[in-house]
């Protein structure tokens, strides 16, 4: 299975099964389909083959293509298909079952440490940190007893997270700092390492959250939208003031005491914002080197939420955004921007590419009163509540319907070409808009696969800006 | 070659003998926690 595309004048043809990219002429770009459709039909032979696609070429209004030029490029091409870097089929449905029904192992936890919030930003899907229930804060003897139950269901993982989640986890900052203490307590009699990590509107940070944070936090996410007037709009007080002018100033101290590394600065773009190149540009101008800014997620009831009709408008600016991204790194003025980073030669491993997020699974969110649900997406939607701390899983059959939930599970996967980059989506998302987790989330489809392409466009052209520096 | 140029990637295949290890990070506790990106992640063992 191949994926092609154009992007920015590059020619990318992308592998799919071997993760291969290769960045070729426009002739090769014309024929590689061709040369696929041949092979599908048992065509052998470069002779066979260059007049296969001789003949389909020459269907075509475009330009004609000079016989020896395509023997060449399709010597080339079968060289690649011998070396297993081009048309490789998908060999992993037996191996992704085969590892999806290993014995489960629980690695990591999002704690919701308060539901409750200082902000009431509109399109929180906590609800203004209540999710749909009342306001609580975790008790520290109910986050211990989450650790406990961590370390516990990790079996021979080393690696254990720990995201302090919210609603807004400073309203309950002595508990985070009780529980890393806890955690750390834990590591050494077994084995375990935590890693920590903070979510926050940011309204309460201070130089001693900082210094602790900095101490023990492996990474701080810090929510702020863009542009100000974007900021202020979605993300205000209950009383209706914004929150941009206090916010900055300490996100501009973290990202410098963090040495702008193990931070995000993370915004939510919505139907206000479709020109949200705007607001990763101003966030970027801002002085942050670490860019997450994402698409909301919203019932279609919802005025600020993203519509089918949006999606031209959005993949245009993901264009706009790849080029500035491209042109700031060359410039030596780079900055990461979350969706568009990629690692093609350090990635993960097939596994984690395709057996999805791990919610219910690997991963469970735990509310302030302890109880379990399979990712902090789904709290407050009692058919999934799944257990607590106290009895562990009760519900063995949600953890089951979720570990059965991989990228062969989903008709719309199976043939998608992004799915070794976004492991069949988020479940959550899927739920709510198609009713199963099995399902797809048509939208965010859409934009994934273009922030992919958008991804590989950038490692093409950064590959030829360093080869014009050595030449 | 002349006509078309690779950019270095991981073998994706040669990964199912060595990976699986499961000691990576969990996708959604990165930054985002809307959606499921793995593509930017990396690989524990390759550090
Ligand atoms: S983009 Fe959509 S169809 Fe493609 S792998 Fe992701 S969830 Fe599946
Ligand atoms: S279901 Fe979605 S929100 Fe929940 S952990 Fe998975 S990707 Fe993240």
């Amino acid at each position: 299975m191949i994926h092609q595309y154009v992007s920015n004048g590059y020619n990318i043809v992308l592998d799919v099964n071997s993760g291969c990219v290769h960045v070729v002429d426009e002739i090769t770009y014309r024929v590689i389909p061709l040369v696929e459709e041949a092979l599908a039909q048992n065509t052998e032979g470069i002779g066979n083959l260059a007049a296969y696609a001789a003949g389909r070429l020459s269907e075509s209004s475009e330009e004609p293509v000079e016989a020896l030029a395509l023997q060449e490029v399709i010597g080339e091409i079968l060289e690649l298909k011998e070396a297993g870097m081009l048309y490789t089929e998908d060999i992993y449905e037996q191996y992704i079952d085969e590892f999806k029904n290993r014995g489960t192992v629980v690695k990591a936890l999002c704690l919701h440490i308060a539901h409750d919030c200082n902000l009431a930003c509109q399109y929180c899907f906590a609800q203004e940190g209540e999710y749909h229930g009342r306001k609580a804060l975790m008790s520290f003897e109910v986050g211990r007893k989450a650790l406990d139950f961590l370390v516990a269901s990790s079996g021979s993982r080393v690696n254990l997270e720990v995201d302090f989640f919210g609603g807004e986890p400073l309203l309950n900052w002595q508990v985070v700092k009780d529980l890393v203490a806890y955690g750390r307590s834990l590591e050494e009699p077994h084995h375990k390492k935590f890693r920590f990590t903070l979510t926050t509107n940011g309204v309460l940070l201070n130089d001693e959250i900082l210094e602790f944070a900095n101490k023990e936090m492996a990474n701080i996410v810090l929510s702020i939208d863009g542009r100000k007037k974007i900021h202020d709009l979605m993300r205000p007080h209950r009383g209706g003031q914004g929150s941009y002018d206090e916010v900055v100033p300490k996100y501009k101290k973290v990202a410098e005491s963090r040495n702008q590394m193990n931070y995000y600065v993370r915004g939510t773009f919505t139907r206000n914002n479709l020109d949200f190149a705007e607001d990763v540009r101003h966030l970027a101008d801002e002085g942050f080197e670490q860019i997450s800014v994402e698409p909301v997620v919203a019932a279609d009831t919802e005025a600020y939420a993203l519509r089918e009709e949006d999606i031209p408008a959005i993949l245009a600016e993901y264009d706009k955004l790849a080029l500035e991204y491209i042109r700031r790194k060359k410039e030596g003025k780079g900055f990461n921007f979350f969706h568009f980073m990629i690692d093609l030669e350090g990635g993960p491993c097939v596994a984690k590419r395709l057996s999805g997020c791990g919610s219910g699974t690997e991963y469970l969110a735990v509310t302030p009163w302890g109880d379990f649900y399979p990712c902090h997406q789904f709290v407050g939607q009692e058919e999934f509540l799944m257990g607590n701390v106290d009895e562990g899983i009760i519900r063995t059959d949600i953890r089951d319907t979720f570990k059965r939930c991989n990228v062969y599970a989903k008709e719309k996967c199976r043939d998608c070409f992004a799915k070794f980059y976004c492991s069949g989506g988020c479940a959550a998302n899927a739920y709510h808009f198609s009713g199963s987790i099995d399902g797809a989330y048509d939208l965010g489809c859409e934009l994934q696969k273009k922030r992919v392409e958008c991804a590989i466009m950038i490692k093409a052209a950064l590959a030829d800006e360093e080869k014009e520096k050595t030449l | 070659m002349k006509h078309i140029k690779t950019l270095t990637t991981r073998d994706v295949k040669e990964s199912m003998k060595k990976g699986g290890c499961g000691e990576c990070q969990t996708s959604c506790q990165s930054a985002c926690k809307t959606s499921c990106t793995v593509g930017n992640q990396s690989c524990e063992k390759a550090r």
